[in-house]
C-alpha cells in the first residue's frame, strides 16, 4: 500500500445551520483513480472544492502529501498548483484564446517563457485532439471542446491531483465520449484522479475505488466491481437501483 | 394564409370596431416620422440662413477655439484620471474589507447623491478658506473643474465597474484561483478584462456626460465653450451664432467619444461573429 497522496481526515463542512459534509474520512493514493457518486445534494461536489479549498471546512483536516491545505497558514497558491481542476461549467477564461487559456497559469504563476509555455499548450491541445483549435475562442468552441481546453489548461500546471467536477453534467450527451476519452486516457497514463460523476459506466469502467455519498456521509467504498454488483448497504443498493 | 398570432392581432375581427393592426400602426408611424423630419428640418433651414449671422463668425471664432481647447484638455485629463480612479473605486466596492468596502460606498453616495454645481463650489469656494493663511494656487478654476469632474465621475465609473465586476460569473474568479493564481493576479488577468467589457457602454455614457458637464463650469468664469455664448451674447444681442458653435464643439467631441466606445466594445467580442 502507497502512501496517501491526498488524504480527508474527519472533515466537517457547514452552510449556515446545514450540515454538509459529516466528518468524512477518505485516502486517495498516488495514481488512483477515485470516483465519488451520489444522488444530488449528498456533499460530493462540495468535497471536491474542500480539496482545493475553494470552500472552507469547519474542523478536521485536508493533506496534499503530507501538508495540510485547511491549515491557516498553508501557501494555497503553490497549493492548488499541484491540485488541478476542471469544472461543470468549463469556466475558460472567455477573453482569450484556448492556447491562451492553458498559457496562463504556467506563464504569469510559474514564470515559464511564453514560447516554451505555447510549445507546451500545443503538446496539450494535441493530446486532447484539439491541435487546430488553438486560435480559437471559447465561443467558438462545443461545449465538449470546451471541457477539454479546460482539462488541458489544468494540466498545464503540471498537477499531481485532478479534480472533475461533473464535467460531462453540461454537456450534450453526443459530446460527453470524446471527454471521458481524455478522462480514460488520463488515468491510463497514472494521473491520480478524483472524479465526481453520474456516469457509472466511466465509474465502472475506470474507477480504481467507488465512493457512495449520501446527505454528506461517506456511505460506502469499494472497488468497482464489488460496489456495482454486490452494494454492501441498503442506501448503495438503492441508489444503484435507481441508477442502473 | 395567416398564421393563428396574427388572426389573435385582429386580422379576423368584426370589422366593426376599430383595431390598431400592424399596418395601421406602420403608416401612422411614418406619418409622424415625417411631419416631425420636416419641421426639424425647416427650423433648422430657418435659423442657420435667417438667424445665424456668418459676418460675426470670423470675429468670434478665436475664442471659442481657445474655448474649445480648454474644454478638451479639461475633459481629456478629467477623463483620464476618472476612469483610471474609477476602477479603483469599483474594485474598492467589491472588497471583502469592510472598511475600504464602507469608505468606497460613502465616497459614491456622497459623489452620485450631491449635484455636480455643489460639488464644484465646494472646491471653488469651500476649500480655499480651509487653508491656514493665504490660499496658495493663484488660478484655482482649472484645477477645480478636474478634481471636481474627476471625483465625480469616478464615482459613477466606479458603480458602472463594481456592476461589471458583479456581472462576471464566480466561476471564473475560481477557474483563476484553482490554477494557483493569487487574487490580485486573478482580477487582473481574468476578472478586470471581463468586467471592463461588461462596463464600457456604462462607462462610455458617463464620459459623454462629462463631456456636457464641462458647461458647469461657467458658474466659476472658467473660459469654456457655454461662457463664450454668454459673453457674444450680451455683446451682439445674437444668441444663434454663438449657440451653433457652441453646438458643433460639444458634437464634434461626444460623437467620437460614442464611436470611440462602440469600437471598443466590439473589439472585445472576443470570438463571435461581430468582430
Amino acid at each position: 500500500m502507497t502512501a496517501a497522496l491526498l488524504e480527508f481526515d474527519n472533515v466537517d463542512k457547514y452552510f449556515g445551520e446545514t450540515h454538509v459534509l459529516k466528518t468524512i474520512s477518505m485516502d486517495i493514493t498516488d495514481g488512483e483513480v477515485c470516483v465519488i457518486v451520489g444522488p444530488s445534494g449528498s456533499g460530493k461536489s462540495t468535497l471536491l472544492r474542500c480539496a482545493n479549498r475553494l470552500e472552507e471546512i469547519q474542523s478536521g483536516e485536508i493533506r496534499l502529501d503530507g501538508t495540510a491545505i485547511s491549515a491557516v497558514d498553508a501557501d494555497l497558491n503553490s497549493l492548488r498548483q499541484q491540485i488541478g481542476m476542471v469544472f461543470q461549467s468549463f469556466n475558460l477564461f472567455p477573453h482569450k484564446t484556448a492556447i491562451e487559456n492553458i498559457t496562463l497559469a504556467p506563464r504569469k504563476v510559474k514564470g515559464i517563457p511564453e514560447t516554451d509555455a505555447n510549445e507546451r499548450a500545443r503538446q496539450l491541445l494535441n493530446d486532447v485532439g484539439l491541435a487546430d483549435e488553438a486560435d480559437s475562442y471559447p465561443n467558438q468552441l462545443s461545449g465538449g471542446q470546451k471541457q477539454r481546453v479546460a482539462i488541458a489548461r489544468a494540466l498545464a500546471m503540471d498537477p499531481r491531483v485532478m479534480l472533475f467536477d461533473e464535467v460531462t453534467s453540461a454537456l450534450d450527451p453526443e459530446l460527453v465520449g470524446e471527454v471521458l476519452a481524455v478522462m480514460r486516457e488520463l488515468a491510463r497514463e497514472g494521473m491520480t484522479m478524483m472524479v465526481v460523476t453520474h456516469e457509472m459506466g466511466f465509474a465502472r469502467e475506470v474507477g480504481d475505488r467507488v465512493f457512495l455519498m449520501a446527505d454528506g456521509n461517506l456511505v460506502e467504498s469499494a472497488e468497482p466491481t464489488t460496489f456495482f454488483n454486490t452494494p454492501q448497504t441498503d442506501r448503495g443498493k438503492r441508489f444503484l437501483s435507481k441508477m442502473l | 394564409m395567416s398564421d393563428s398570432f396574427s388572426k389573435a392581432r385582429g386580422d379576423v375581427g368584426s370589422g366593426q370596431e376599430t383595431r390598431i393592426t400592424d399596418t395601421l400602426l406602420r403608416r401612422v408611424a411614418i406619418v409622424i416620422s415625417s411631419v416631425f423630419t420636416i419641421a426639424i428640418a425647416l427650423l433648422l433651414g430657418y435659423i442657420l440662413l435667417g438667424k445665424v449671422d456668418y459676418s460675426l463668425i470670423p470675429t468670434i471664432f478665436p475664442q471659442f477655439v481657445d474655448a474649445y481647447v480648454l474644454v478638451l484638455t479639461i475633459v481629456g485629463v478629467s477623463s483620464v484620471l476618472s476612469v483610471s480612479s474609477g476602477i479603483f473605486v469599483g474594485l474598492a466596492r467589491v472588497s471583502k474589507t469592510t472598511l475600504t468596502n464602507s469608505i468606497a460606498a460613502g465616497y459614491v453616495q456622497f459623489f452620485r447623491g450631491t449635484p455636480l454645481l455643489f460639488q464644484i463650489f465646494v472646491i471653488y469656494f469651500g476649500i480655499p478658506t480651509l487653508w491656514p493663511g493665504t490660499f496658495p494656487i493663484q488660478d484655482w478654476g482649472t484645477p477645480t473643474a478636474i478634481l471636481a469632474l474627476t471625483l465625480n465621475h469616478a464615482a459613477y465609473v466606479g458603480e458602472a465597474i463594481r456592476g461589471g465586476i458583479g456581472a462576471v460569473p464566480d466561476g471564473q474568479m475560481e477557474a483563476a484561483r484553482s490554477l494557483g493564481m493569487g487574487y490580485v493576479q486573478a482580477m487582473r488577468e481574468v476578472v478586470i478584462p471581463q468586467a471592463w467589457r461588461n462596463a464600457l457602454a456604462a462607462i462610455g455614457n458617463d464620459q459623454i456626460i462629462l463631456v456636457k458637464d464641462t458647461s458647469l463650469l461657467t458658474v466659476i468664469a472658467i473660459p469654456e465653450l457655454i461662457q463664450q455664448f454668454r459673453n457674444v451674447n450680451s455683446a451682439t444681442f445674437d444668441p444663434w451664432t454663438p449657440l451653433l458653435l457652441v453646438a458643433i464643439a460639444y458634437l464634434s467631441i461626444t460623437i467620437p467619444v460614442g464611436r470611440l466606445v462602440e469600437y471598443l466594445e466590439n473589439r472585445s467580442e472576443w470570438g463571435s461573429e461581430r468582430v
